[in-house]
């Protein structure tokens, strides 16, 4: 098998070449870039000392390096940008890669109720928070997907930290998670039709087509899946690497030119995907992606002005102390209907408070629409975060507590 | 052979369950990657594992042979195994059988149905690729292989009269 043999293999007289091009480049766009990404490196230890998710401090970042931050980036703004891009459709594809449409397809008829569920306790409020706060309509449904919406990557991430792969809850939050990720197949062509299009009549054709698109698509999945692996499948990891990115960032450019959103196109690639190809493609993908994600959020922080951060603060401490709530009461009915006890009941509630990737993946389709969105679901997402990690850590002795003290009384 | 319970996670693979007479409840973390979870659940909170140990594909195996290793997936598809388009089966021989008490080379199990009697299991022990002086003992369990309509004639002609 060939390893990264190839790309060394470079004749001595191509080095010469290749650093007189690298050359013309701006070298303080080189050394912009290598602050931000040491900066990141930092944040990202510190992050692992305190045994929380990066995600809320790449975002912090971001904030940090924007307007009215503490240093301003201009130099590296436009590859920022492009990264960002690459770093939504990475992490889409790595998700989609975790599911076949077989599975998909099993796990939705497994768990409507609980999907149902936590549709109906946790896009309200969002929703109705944006109206309150006087958004646009649109930009107020884009705020129910922000609060609708736990991370799935935070949370497996949790659940693997504190060893409860095993508890009984724990199938039922990893359910509920792939039912919201699958929605949001839904959700993102239907939002992005509605953001993009022009007439009532416009917007109801382009959602349409979008969503006629998405299911065309995934039927072909389910039929021409696994030809589809055998085929892009290649012995030598740097092909397969090529054919991987260079397909998904075509499907995904196509999908946003239909206005179907790059995000959609990049999941329904890796739901596509499937077989021995899967393996082999996570673990290349995965170090593009944990960087281009990085990226992503910074460059979310970038947008947004540090100095509306308070004005939207106590609207988004609000409406992250219902989400708490609402998230509680969902996983505690969901792993109720299985049977289980009260603090699994509990754990499973709290396992799903973390929002993370996809609220921040929503927000940025509106940020242009309405400033404070980015900064209030910037602050919502980092409050939400940490607050979803230290409940989901500590449930247990909550429950305990409540138990104890019961007892004491009775 | 007792009854496990089989849940989903999605992502990262099944989780089987199995309760003790001792009222303890276990379970098997069975990942996609062939990493297995061998889990205990807290006795006061039964769906917290308490313990929870990760064995490689390899250690499982052998974990499961130190365990005996059992037919449990044989038995979790009601006693039917298939593989690609043969069957086993497990069939307790019947009273009323017109089989029972016949030895195998008189009921010509095979030449009548197309499937073979490839073991006997009775309580004082199994005998495999049995001879045809092996007698069907009512109440034994005659071990049946052959393409799923040959076991199903086999199953019949084993367990009812006529």
């Amino acid at each position: 098998m060939h390893t990264g043999g190839d790309l060394l293999a470079i004749e001595p007289g191509a080095g010469v070449l290749g650093l007189a091009s690298v050359g013309s480049v701006d070298s303080s766009l080189v050394v912009e870039l290598g602050a931000v990404v040491l900066g990141l490196a930092v944040v990202a230890r510190l992050a692992r000392r305190i045994g929380l998710p990066a995600l809320p401090l790449y975002l912090l970042a971001g904030l940090a390096l924007g307007q009215g931050g503490i240093f301003e980036v201009s130099a590296t703004e436009d590859f920022i940008e492009v990264g960002a891009e690459i770093g939504v459709i990475l992490m889409l594809l790595m998700l989609g890669l975790e599911f076949s449409t077989h599975e998909l397809i099993a796990n939705v008829r497994r768990t409507t109720l609980g999907g149902f569920v936590d549709l109906a306790l946790n896009f309200p409020p969002g929703f109705v928070a944006g109206l309150i706060l006087g958004f646009d309509p649109v930009v107020a449904v884009l705020l129910g997907g922000v609060t609708y919406i736990s991370s799935s990557g935070i949370v497996a991430k949790l659940v693997a930290d504190l060893d409860r792969i095993g508890n009984h809850e724990t199938s039922v939050v990893l359910s509920i998670l792939v039912i919201e990720d699958l929605a949001m197949v839904l959700y993102l062509p239907i939002v992005s039709g509605v953001l993009f299009g022009g007439t009532a009549l416009d917007t109801t054709v382009t959602v349409a087509i979008s969503l006629l698109a998405v299911l065309a698509v995934l039927t072909f999945a389910y039929f021409f899946g696994e030809r589809l692996s055998a085929f892009a499948l290649s012995q030598s990891s740097e092909a397969l690497l090529l054919t991987l990115l260079g397909g998904t960032l075509f499907v995904a450019g196509i999908a946003g030119r239909l206005n179907l959103s790059t995000a959609v196109g990049a999941f329904v690639v890796g739901v596509a995907l499937s077989g021995d190809i899967v393996s082999h493609a996570r673990g290349l993908l995965l170090p593009l992606r944990n960087l281009f994600a990085a990226v992503f959020f910074v460059f979310f922080g970038l947008q947004v002005d540090l100095g509306s951060i308070p004005d939207v603060a106590v609207a988004a401490g609000v409406i992250a102390a219902v989400t708490v709530v609402t998230k509680i009461a969902t996983g505690w009915i969901a792993a109720g209907r299985v049977g289980i006890g009260k603090p699994g009941r509990v754990r499973a509630g709290a396992a799903l408070i973390a929002h993370g990737e996809f609220s921040i993946v929503i927000a940025e389709l509106g940020i242009a629409r309405e400033g404070d969105l980015g900064a209030l679901a910037a602050a919502y997402v980092i409050i939400l975060t940490l607050v979803g990690a230290v409940l989901y850590q500590f449930s247990d002795s909550i429950t305990v507590r409540a138990r104890k003290r019961r007892h004491a009384r009775a | 052979m007792r009854k496990v319970t089989e849940s989903d996670l999605p992502g990262v693979g099944v989780r089987f369950d199995l309760q003790t007479d001792g009222g303890r409840n276990v379970g098997v973390v069975a990942h996609q990657t062939g990493r297995r979870d061998l889990v205990i659940y807290d006795e006061h909170d039964i769906d917290r594992a308490c313990e929870s140990v990760v064995l490689t594909e390899d250690e499982g195996h052998t974990l499961g042979e130190l365990l005996g290793g059992s037919p449990v997936l044989e038995h979790l598809d009601d006693a039917v195994h298939r593989l690609e388009d043969l069957v086993i089966s497990w069939v307790t021989i019947g009273a009323k059988s017109s089989l029972a008490g016949q030895t195998l080379a008189e009921a010509t199990l095979r030449t009548r149905t197309g499937a073979g009697v490839v073991a006997l299991v009775s309580e004082s022990g199994s005998i495999p690729i049995p001879a045809g002086t092996e007698r069907l003992e009512p109440g034994d369990t005659a071990v049946v292989v052959g393409v799923p309509s040959a076991v199903k004639a086999a199953t019949r002609l084993l367990t009812r009269a006529g």
